[in-house]
């Protein structure tokens, strides 16, 4: 899982509603991939990115520091594009866990994939 | 370019190389040719197969331009395989621009509804077992292999007629029997040697109530077969289709919430690379296979996989540009939730204006809402292909069209598209019908609207969101 797809999950436990955003997430494997560095891809992708959730999955990973907010005209700060574009894409949680920050629900990362998964009481409906 | 229900005919001077890229077709033929389907209503069978000869007799000098064409063609790639020939002319690979080659694409797909076929449904039904290879008297023929460069020893040819029926005249014969037909009337007009086992030349001819087309495969593998899917859940050309069908642009957040072994996203993350795509699925096991898939594909770090229940997208609300996916249509995968349910789901994820391309089963097009009760066969017919095929063909680099028809499928009936919403603020856009093989489904385009719905939208719309 990257960290660009953490920032998109949110948990989804009966009732917890939008507060269930960020998961809270701890790793125990984690690796780095390399991945070809496209610029304009990454640049498109930092409006998209809920960056407090950001700052602190890297925090807790132990990643480069990131700056509190991306700054004005990061599309031409190469230097920029390239922390984020390792942050993002590159780290990738092998094995871990997200913990959803209002019910304390965990979710196991196996593989590189989260089992977003409800057993029948915690579903929504 | 004409279509006719599974096939494409067009007229190109691309080379091979450029051809092999085709995405949306099954297998590429070049064409000998085509007719009118025979018909089955005399009951002297001797009378059909002399006609069936008669395709060979009749005009001779197509089949033998066509072979010229295949050989030529074949040439040309095999040059291109031997790296700078002489160095003389590195340019000369574009192909002979003043021959205008017919080819037979069979686009499996694009399905074109032609309007009253009546005998569009029984050719689906008898579509199943006739892929048997027309037999024909095995001759051995040692000394017949190669084409020399000459190319003027057409005598020398060793083929195989491979033989599909169905309608009325697969009822009547045997593909068997009409593989002979013509594989004997070659015989005996061009002097041309059969041999099964490792023909230097295959000819293909599917017969049917709509038409009789007789062309020679371009590809011994279809173009379907990817190089870059290992395993395929779904038909690699139906994924492709999909894909380009969702107008897929850089940047955006890709999901497919029930993506399997990950066919629909392989295709999309090949042809569009600079995208997020994160496939989904409940079981753990597709999504080991997706991942093998993506592994294979060497786009592991395109596409991110997640465990996660359709209906229970653990996604915020309006995150998602574009939602494609194949809906299990119950038979090998059991859809635990109502359509509906999963419907809605995809609804609430999806941004304003986001797109959602499905490929639903017969059964689910229907409780949907389906085109319409009445003619549940009018969902767009030509008018739907066209940007399709056009999308296709634009991955080479002229195309030449010279064929036209005079068939009736001009007219599109796109006009009670719009009357039926299945959800909120989904609105129907497109629906193709495909075919499967056994089975049909519809690809169905849907675009979320904005809160403020346009004026002149049905009020219906705004129904439970």
């Amino acid at each position: 899982m990257k960290l660009l797809t953490h920032n998109l999950l949110s948990s989804h436990v009966r009732g917890v509603g939008t507060r269930g955003f960020p998961l809270r997430l701890q790793a125990t494997e984690v690796r780095v991939n390399p991945v070809e560095f496209n610029p304009e891809f990454v640049a498109r992708m930092i409006p998209k990115v809920e960056w407090a959730a950001l700052v602190e999955a890297a925090n807790t990973l132990h990643l480069a520091e990131i700056p509190t907010e991306p700054a004005e005209g990061y599309e031409h700060d190469e230097a920029f594009l390239r922390k984020m574009h390792h942050v993002l894409l590159e780290v990738d949680v092998l094995e871990g866990t997200l913990q959803c920050p209002e019910s304390g629900r965990l979710f196991p990362i196996t593989r590189g994939i989260p089992n977003m998964l409800l057993n029948e009481e915690e579903t929504e409906t | 370019v004409e279509y006719i229900s599974g096939k494409v005919f067009f007229t190109t001077c691309s080379d091979l190389n450029m051809l092999k890229k085709l995405k949306s077709a099954e297998r590429l033929f070049l064409l000998i040719t085509k007719r009118l389907p025979f018909t089955v209503s005399s009951p002297s069978k001797g009378k059909i197969l002399s006609e069936m000869q008669r395709l060979v007799n009749d005009d001779p000098g197509s089949w033998l331009e066509a072979v010229s064409h295949w050989k030529s063609l074949l040439e040309h790639d095999a040059k291109k395989d031997r790296p700078a020939e002489g160095g003389a002319n590195p340019r000369k690979r574009k192909v002979e621009d003043e021959v205008i080659v017919a080819k037979k694409s069979k686009v499996e797909e694009m399905q074109v509804l032609e309007e009253n076929h009546g005998a569009w449904e029984p050719e689906k039904h008898a579509e199943g077992p006739q892929k048997q290879r027309g037999s024909i008297t095995r001759t051995e023929s040692p000394q017949a292999k190669g084409f020399h460069s000459g190319g003027e020893k057409v005598g020398d040819l060793t083929f195989r007629v491979s033989c599909r029926c169905s309608g009325a005249v697969g009822k009547a014969f045997p593909a068997q029997e009409v593989g002979r037909v013509l594989g004997i009337a070659l015989m005996k007009q061009f002097g041309w040697q059969a041999d099964l086992r490792n023909p230097g030349l295959e000819i293909f001819m599917h017969l049917n109530d709509i038409y009789s087309v007789v062309g020679i495969p371009m590809f011994r593998v279809p173009l379907a077969s990817r190089t870059y899917i290992r395993t395929a859940g779904l038909r690699s050309t139906i994924a492709w289709a999909m894909a380009s069908l969702a107008e897929i642009k850089a940047g955006a957040f890709v999901l497919d919430p029930m993506c399997g072994l990950g066919t629909i996203l392989l295709e999309a993350a090949n042809e569009w690379p600079d995208v997020y795509y994160v496939g989904a699925d409940v079981s753990k096991s597709q999504l080991h296979g997706a991942y093998d898939n993506l592994k294979a594909a060497s786009l592991a770090d395109k596409i991110e996989l997640l465990q996660v229940s359709v209906v229970e997208l653990p996604l915020p609300s309006e995150s998602v540009d574009i939602i494609i996916s194949d809906i299990p249509f119950g038979k090998k995968f059991k859809l635990g939730n109502d359509i509906k349910i999963i419907l809605q789901e995809m609804e609430r994820v999806l941004c304003v204006d986001g797109t959602i391309v499905l490929l639903l089963s017969e059964d689910h097009h229907r409780r949907l809402g389906g085109c319409r009760d009445v003619a549940p066969l009018n969902c767009k017919g030509s008018h739907s292909t066209d940007p399709e095929v056009k999308t296709l063909l634009s991955a080479e680099d002229k195309v030449g069209t010279s064929e036209t028809m005079s068939s009736a499928h001009g007219a599109s009936n796109q006009e009670d598209l719009y009357q039926v919403s299945p959800f909120g603020s989904l609105v129907p856009v497109e629906c193709f019908r495909v075919s499967l093989g056994k089975t049909d489904a519809f690809i169905c385009k849907y675009k979320k609207a904005g809160a403020p719905q346009p004026p002149g939208e049905s009020p219906r719309l705004h129904e439970a969101s």
